[in-house]
């Protein structure tokens, strides 16, 4: 890997921490066949969930840390539940002591200049965003192609690096950071009219899984809401690891098929069908038993209006299920003030920030049979309890507020074509 | 017995080493994050084929990687000496370099055939990153 001179100086610095991230940056960089570094003109998110740099040895609350900072623009995804945690009922969650010392982690990353976003959506609240072009260190599955196809950054996954990453704002140039692997290799046709929240939400997974890991243009998926691009973009990356694609129309980086594709063949076509749409269903819907104990809403983290939709749906009613509506730190604020958070419990629900069932916290003790209207959350909590079975229904956001109040899994495929 | 020929993959180093063992192959593409224990060094995504096999002291093969950047949990499997001896790929991305620095074994990826539609479960497989060569010897010799 080619290091210009300021790199080869920052390899030799007297700082030490700027000498191990850059020497930890070279190996990584040769690892992944890279040239050369690139400059983070974007910004760098960070996982706060301990205080360990275990690929440097650096504990972030060494005295010998004080007042180091990091050079580039920082923030937190998730890391544990930030607010509401009191109402949580699950332990350790729900302890004064343990939130303390989480929160005392937190802090030690907030001093060398990590901001505490705390979302899984944190592009949706981080308020600087990266323009088109401009280099990112991101991680997160609805977040990787948000970056890279819906705001043309150049963002990639580095995870094991980003404390390297973003204090010397260097990383190694490859992946979705050089141009040539960001061009379109497959034509995906959407022949089923997408229009709820529900057939994005599998249409992502579907072309995920027909992908893996390549880039597609994709047609004829009509003109998503915020919520719906948000859902297809935790599936695409989820059911597969598609962490771009161009729609032409909707995203910046290619204005045609044919600009996506640079002008060559498509290496394979895939239509996909509402039939596709209704196996990735099937697979979601994971359980037999309809008695539903634990209902969980908020995968990626719901927005304000994902979070009114429900509240207003829910209102008035009272839930015989264990029900979560999950955002992030700020929308739980605005929500608070709206006077979402008291309907929610006033319905037997509970309004949080931060918390995910699989990434923190799992489900609450005795739940056999959970509800979700998200394919990520519904595919990835089954594996942290093997060998127990946990069963799964997945839905609409109705279905599982219904699943919520009655107790009952009522959920159907809508049909449609 | 006959003696067959040995099947020669060609790819490129990740991580350097050499080392050689028995095969476990996943031909679905793998995942990570809760899909995957590192403790127990086993697959617990729902319906795979290798659910609740250890991938402990074995030449992990599979095609590609899908999912979250949970996926480097394969790499953490290291911590608890649960890890695969060494990684063979076909068309990775960040989620397998980052995976593979963790997991600090030999890796070949980006393979020029796809390792997992060649190599089975059972197979000799012996891995020399350095080089980017992986030598397959079948377990099933054809007659």
């Amino acid at each position: 890997m080619h290091l210009t001179r300021e790199e080869e100086k920052m390899l030799k610095s007297d700082d030490w921490v700027t000498s191990k991230c850059m020497e930890h940056l070279v190996k990584y960089g040769e690892a992944a066949g890279a040239e050369r570094l690139v400059d983070i003109d974007g910004n760098v998110v960070m996982p706060t969930f301990s205080s360990m740099i275990p690929e440097l040895g650096i504990d972030v609350t060494d005295p010998e840390m004080a007042g180091k900072r990091l050079k580039a623009f920082t923030i937190s995804r998730n890391w544990s539940v930030s607010d509401g945690w009191e109402d949580i009922g699950v332990t350790p969650w729900n302890d004064p002591e343990d939130h303390r010392r989480r929160m005392q982690i937190l802090k030690s990353w907030m001093r060398i200049g990590v901001h505490p976003i705390n979302s899984c959506a944190y592009y949706l609240t981080q308020t600087y965003l990266p323009t088109a072009g401009q280099y990112c260190s991101w991680h997160e599955s609805s977040a990787m192609p948000y970056g890279n196809a819906i705001l043309g950054a150049k963002v990639n996954f580095d995870l094991g690096a980003e404390f390297s990453v973003a204090y010397t704002a260097k990383a190694p140039a490859y992946d979705m950071r050089v141009d040539e692997n960001r061009v379109a290799t497959r034509l995906v046709n959407c022949e089923t009219r997408l229009k709820t929240d529900m057939d994005y939400d599998l249409f992502g997974w579907a072309v995920g899984e027909a992908m893996t890991v390549e880039v597609p243009v994709m047609t004829g998926i009509g003109k998503p809401t915020q919520t719906q691009i948000l859902k297809m973009n935790a599936e695409l990356n989820t059911g597969g690891q598609v962490r771009m694609y161009h729609v032409p129309g909707l995203t910046p980086e290619a204005s045609s098929v044919d600009a996506a594709l640079k002008g060559r063949k498509p290496v394979e076509i895939v239509n996909i069908r509402r039939e596709d749409l209704k196996r990735a269903y099937e697979k979601m819907n994971y359980a037999s038993d309809e008695d539903v104990d634990f209902v969980y809403l908020g995968c990626p983290f719901y927005s304000l209006n994902d979070l009114r939709r429900a509240v207003y749906y829910l209102e008035g009613k009272k839930c015989k299920a264990k029900l979560w509506i999950v955002t992030d730190d700020w929308t739980f604020k605005v929500g608070e003030l709206m006077g979402y958070r008291q309907i929610i419990k006033k319905a037997g629900g509970v309004l949080l920030a931060g918390a995910c069932a699989v990434v923190s916290t799992g489900v609450p003790p005795n739940t056999d049979v959970m509800a979700v209207d998200a394919c990520k959350q519904d595919y990835y909590i089954t594996g942290g309890y093997y060998p127990r079975k946990l069963e799964v229904w997945y839905g609409t956001m109705e279905d599982c507020i219904d699943a919520a109040v009655t107790g009952k899994w009522r959920g159907k495929w809508p049909g449609g074509e | 017995m006959n003696e067959t020929a040995k099947i020669i993959i060609k790819g490129r180093k990740v991580i350097g080493g050499v080392a050689e063992g028995e095969a476990i192959v996943s031909k679905w593409p793998t995942m990570g994050l809760n899909n995957f224990n590192p403790q127990l060094g086993i697959i617990t995504e729902r319906d795979h084929p290798l659910k609740g096999i250890p991938l402990t002291g074995k030449v992990f093969v599979f095609p590609t990687p899908r999912g979250s950047g949970g996926w480097v949990n394969f790499g953490r499997s290291t911590a608890f000496g649960t890890n695969p001896i060494a990684m063979v790929y076909y068309k990775g991305n960040a989620l397998t370099i980052c995976g593979a620095l963790v997991l600090d074994r030999p890796t070949v990826g980006e393979c020029e055939q796809d390792p997992s539609k060649i190599i089975d479960t059972g197979d000799w497989v012996k891995v020399d990153a350095d080089k980017g060569i992986v030598e397959v010897e079948k377990k099933d010799k054809p007659k």
